[in-house]
């Protein structure tokens, strides 16, 4: 046991930084659950008045910007974590 | 093909990857830095303006009414803008038009000038502040010129403050962290492609991934940049609600009536 307690200060002490940049990868799941329940919102509105394709397409835009930040946020996390930390 | 593994997996390759993240200093004079991203903004500028000073001298001088592909282009580009900043924001799209039209140009030829093998202008945190900042500008400025002092009671809730003080923030990290993850991924692309020089690969694989990487994030967050200023603009000249008192009267008598009846 105590050896599996130093194994594992002893990794999270050299890898520790690679193993955040991993779990900061998992931003990753919520903006894609996000951006796929937008799209599919919007694909059925457009199906329902195909007349407004044009504004549905501009808010869709928006809403997939604020999504995809955090994904980016957590992209920039995982990359600083591996390159500078 | 044993071969094909052991050279993906060469990891030292990458140790170079670690200088491209974070722009180098080209020129260091004191405390007064350059970057090469900053150099490669004033070609961008320079590029940006020459370009402009040709159209204006050999197209727009010659304007027809059966236009040509460039007049097209640029009427529909220019209409474009001035379209959405019609509808987003009525009385200040003539100045919300131009700049919306600038910033995306600037950040779409400060990626695109990727292709060339120079570092993006985009990817340096500065610049991405710089744009933010013009933006956020804009967004009070205009506010506070539309609805004057009434403009005062949006703060009368301090979450709100935040909500404003976040908006440079986010504007800066969304468009720093995607140009740079375009950048790094192509930067790790080419990596890649050096090491295996065989099955023809190091022509396609560029050539097939540039457009997703590059030109697809260029657009993108172009348009993102100009259609989300818009947005803060719009949300910004609002004219904040008049505080109706007749409803609240209402309740108090309705209150009050029940209490009677309660009573009663």
């Amino acid at each position: 046991m105590e050896l599996l307690v130093t194994m594992l200060a002893n990794l999270l002490a050299t890898d520790g930084a690679l193993l955040g940049a991993g779990i900061a990868a998992l931003t990753g799941l919520g903006a894609g659950i996000g951006m796929g329940i937008a799209t599919g919102k919007a694909v059925e509105a457009t199906a329902r008045q195909p007349e407004a394709v044009g504004k549905i397409r501009t808010m869709l835009l928006l809403g997939l910007a604020f999504a995809e930040t955090t994904a980016i946020y957590g992209l920039l996390v995982s990359i600083l974590l591996i390159f500078v930390a | 093909m044993e071969n094909f593994s052991a050279q993906l997996l060469a990891t030292d390759k990458f140790a170079g990857l670690k200088d491209k993240i974070f722009p180098s200093d080209v020129i260091v004079i004191g405390g007064f830095r350059i970057n090469d991203s900053v150099i490669t903004g004033f070609i961008v500028v320079f590029v940006l303006l020459i370009a402009a000073l040709i159209l204006r001298l050999t197209v727009i001088r010659h304007w027809k009414t059966t236009p040509s592909a460039i007049q097209m282009f640029l009427e529909w580009l220019v209409s474009f803008f001035d379209k959405s900043a019609d509808e987003m924001t009525e009385n200040y799209s003539k100045l919300m038009g131009p700049y919306t039209l600038g910033a995306a140009t600037y950040i779409c030829c400060g990626v695109l000038i990727e292709m060339f093998g120079l570092r993006p202008a985009i990817a340096d945190i500065g610049a991405c502040f710089a744009l933010a900042l013009c933006t956020f500008l804009f967004i009070h400025t205009l506010g506070f010129a539309k609805n004057k002092f009434r403009r005062f009671t949006h703060y009368l809730n301090p979450i709100n403050i935040v909500t404003d003080l976040s908006v440079p923030v986010s504007m800066t990290f969304r468009l720093f962290g995607s140009i740079l993850s375009g950048m790094v991924i192509m930067d790790m692309v080419y990596i890649l492609v050096e090491s295996i020089w065989y099955f023809g690969l190091p022509l396609v694989l560029p050539a097939v991934l540039t457009p997703l990487f590059t030109l697809f994030h260029a657009f993108i967050q172009s348009y993102v940049f100009a259609s989300l200023t818009l947005t803060f603009v719009q949300e910004a000249i609002e004219t904040p609600p008049r505080r109706q008192k007749k409803p609240k009267k209402q309740k108090v008598s309705d209150g009050e009536a029940a209490g009677k009846q309660a009573t009663a």
